[in-house]
């Protein structure tokens, strides 16, 4: 990688000495393990579906104020709060703390260590390039802490924006702490201008006993994006974690869920859909921890891919010796318009239990086209068949989401994504299964 | 109505029909008869305007359209339905979504404007219930876990939502016990008017006890061989189609 990349990292990190309580020593840390082993490459097994070759030749600038206030995208649903950062710094004048402040505690990444700057080693460190940048460089991010026995029924929005921001980056980091029996749900958005820049962001959570946490993430990034996130998240007995991811934006995007099941009953449900247009790539990672009996996980995820996009998805599950009466299911599926279009998919399932229920399935193919006639001979056109055949094929990775308007909200993304098809032809059946 | 004449059709470089002609007039019955691989599905998905079916000779007629310029969703703006010997199912896509998007594509092929929420419910439901079909079965997906019987039984519906001037059925009849018969048949009874056309594709005379057919054909080798009234379907069950034709 080029020393000048590394040095001026180096530098950035520097500037940030005393911009966050507690964190200066994790920051030092990061940075020198950054500088030791840079970006991954795609020889990496981890990331040979995800080219960082932009990352890897020229540094990106912290990215700054933006002058002009952006518009604030309408929120999907009745939010308890909406936080809004701009250019990864969170505005408070743009955001609406609502009531949550009243049932949770809310506070900026800043403060958060202030009282006991020993708990800054609590923080995820990233076991690679992009993941210890986020330690070395975030400065800015919402911790939000739900008290035991807390609900918090309307969602909280967080919404990143990016603008402005040619070769500029920024680095969030979001701490969600909830204590038992606790539940919030955390709808994340990621939308850009047309700008090169670079959003790298990361989510770690704590789910104790019988607490929920529900993840809804919307990446909308602008064309010209770089898009990397992570989320790290650990369940106590009985505890939920239940994701659903729909990327559409960027020009390459990935999404990484690192997920521990840490007690009986603990579950993790992680859903997503990707939708690659032409030039694209959609990269989603997950890797589900199971390490205690009686912890169970589902997934379910579709892809479309257009001609020249790219969908991959590489799920990892892991099963620890004594982890047994475990259930693990994951299911993909893959549509790809023609021959150009990439699908590729990495079920991986590490079992050292021997009472264990695990599955999955892996399909490629592009739409059936006995279904198509089936609806053209019903006097259907052709371009709403496939609309609608594309919305139930995504449906069944977006079902699970529990708030209606949100659900349908990505619903009418993807019918928006495949009507925005319809001036190119779709060329004939072709598809490949790697 | 509609007029096929001498076609000739292939499907993967083989020529299946092989100078086919057929003329029906509105307020006909017409059945076609004929062994498996005879043709007539072939038929039935040329009328229909599938792709794969190629067709290298001759001309079919629609309404006086040539329906060889017609996309497969214009022939049935302009009156035509194809019941699917295999009826597909589609996973995600509710029967209620597709009936409604189907019937509103027509209308607007049409130039009508969408029929409502409240009208359409009132619709699709009479229409189900007449065909004794559950209510429920509408909010399930297309056809998805749906027995033999039921789904051809939702082809009933989908007509009678549609009401095509020209139903042109593919094996129908297959697959159905006694009592799923008697209501598809009633269903295509109901159908049958002044101003519209039916044609039978059947193996079996089975059917036509129910819908007694103005004219019957024989289909061998894809043509047809023999025309005559519903006394033909008869003596080829008697007589087997090698000793009729």
């Amino acid at each position: 990688m080029d020393d000048a990349v590394i040095q001026s990292y180096e530098k950035q990190a520097e500037a940030l000495e005393g911009s966050v309580a507690g964190m200066d020593d994790l920051r030092a840390k990061a940075i020198k393990d950054f500088a030791a082993q840079g970006f991954p490459h795609v020889k990496a097994e981890d990331w040979r579906y995800s080219d960082l070759k932009t990352l890897r030749t020229k540094a990106f600038s912290p990215a700054n104020h933006a002058g002009e206030t952006p518009d604030i995208p309408k929120a999907f649903t009745d939010c308890a709060a909406r936080f809004v950062f701009v250019n990864g710094r969170f505005s408070e004048s743009r955001s609406d703390m609502g009531d949550l402040w009243q049932a949770a505690s809310v506070r900026p990444l800043a403060n958060h260590f202030m009282a006991n700057p020993d708990r800054a080693a609590e923080l995820v460190r990233g076991r690679d390039g992009v993941g210890m940048l986020n330690t070395a460089l975030a400065k800015d991010g919402m911790v939000i802490a739900v008290p035991a026995g807390v609900e918090i029924d309307d969602p909280v929005e967080i919404i990143h924006i990016m603008t402005g921001a040619d070769d500029c980056a920024a680095h969030s980091r979001h701490i969600v702490e909830l204590g038992e029996g606790a539940s919030v749900h955390i709808i994340e958005r990621f939308i850009g201008d047309d700008s090169s820049y670079w959003t790298n962001s990361m989510l770690q959570a704590r789910v104790t006993e019988s607490a929920k946490l529900y993840h809804t993430r919307l990446q909308e990034e602008g064309a010209n994006a770089i898009h990397t996130s992570k989320a790290y998240v650990n369940v106590g007995a009985g505890g939920q974690y239940h994701a659903c991811n729909l990327s559409l934006g960027a020009k390459v995007g990935r999404f990484e869920a690192y997920v521990r099941l840490l007690s009986d009953e603990s579950n993790a449900t992680i859903d997503g859909v990707a939708l690659a247009g032409t030039g694209q790539s959609h990269d989603t990672l997950t890797h589900i921890s199971h390490t205690m009996p009686h912890t169970t996980s589902d997934q379910i995820f579709r892809t479309v891919a257009d001609s020249r996009g790219k969908t991959s998805f590489q799920g990892k599950v892991t099963v620890d010796k004594d982890a047994q009466k475990v259930e693990a299911d994951q299911s993909f599926k893959a549509l790809v318009f023609d021959r150009t279009a990439e699908a590729n998919a990495k079920p991986e399932l590490e079992i050292f239990a021997d009472d264990v229920k695990c599955s999955h399935g892996a399909t490629v193919g592009d739409l059936d086209a006995k279904a198509i006639f089936y609806l053209t001979s019903r006097g259907i056109d052709p371009v709403t068949a496939r609309q609608m055949l594309v919305e139930a094929f995504a449906a069944a990775a977006l079902e699970r989401i529990e708030i209606e308007p949100l659900r349908d909200a990505l619903m009418a993304r993807v019918g928006d994504w495949m009507a925005e098809r319809k001036a190119k032809p779709i060329p004939e059946n072709k598809s490949r299964v790697e | 109505m509609l007029k096929i004449k001498d076609l000739h059709v292939n499907v993967a470089g083989k020529e299946i029909l092989k100078g086919l002609d057929l003329e029906i007039n509105a307020g006909e019955t017409h059945a076609i008869m004929g062994l498996n691989g005879a043709g007539k599905s072939t038929l039935a998905n040329t009328i229909a305007g599938r792709d794969d079916y190629e067709v290298t000779k001759g001309t079919i007629e629609f309404m006086g359209q040539d329906m060889m310029e017609m996309e497969p969703h214009e022939r049935v703006a302009a009156g035509l339905f194809l019941g699917f010997q295999y009826p597909v199912e589609i996973p995600g896509v509710s029967n209620l979504n597709f009936l409604r998007t189907a019937l509103n594509s027509v209308r607007k092929l049409n130039g009508e404007d969408d029929m409502s929420a409240a009208e359409f419910m009132k619709l699709v439901r009479e229409k189900a219930t007449h065909l004794n079909m559950d209510p429920d079965m509408l909010k399930r997906f297309v056809n998805v876990g749906f027995s033999g019987g039921e789904k051809k039984r939702n082809e009933m519906v989908q007509m009678a939502v549609l009401n095509p001037k020209l139903a042109v059925l593919d094996e129908t009849d297959s697959g159905l016990d006694i009592d799923a018969l008697k209501t598809v048949a009633e269903g295509i009874n109901v159908q049958r008017r002044e101003d519209t056309a039916v044609l039978l594709i059947t193996h079996y005379q089975r059917l036509l006890s129910y819908v007694q057919p103005d004219k019957v054909h024989v289909m061998i080798d894809g043509k047809i061989v023999k025309s005559g009234g519903k006394e033909l379907a008869l003596e080829l069950e008697e007589k087997g189609y090698a000793d009729v034709a």
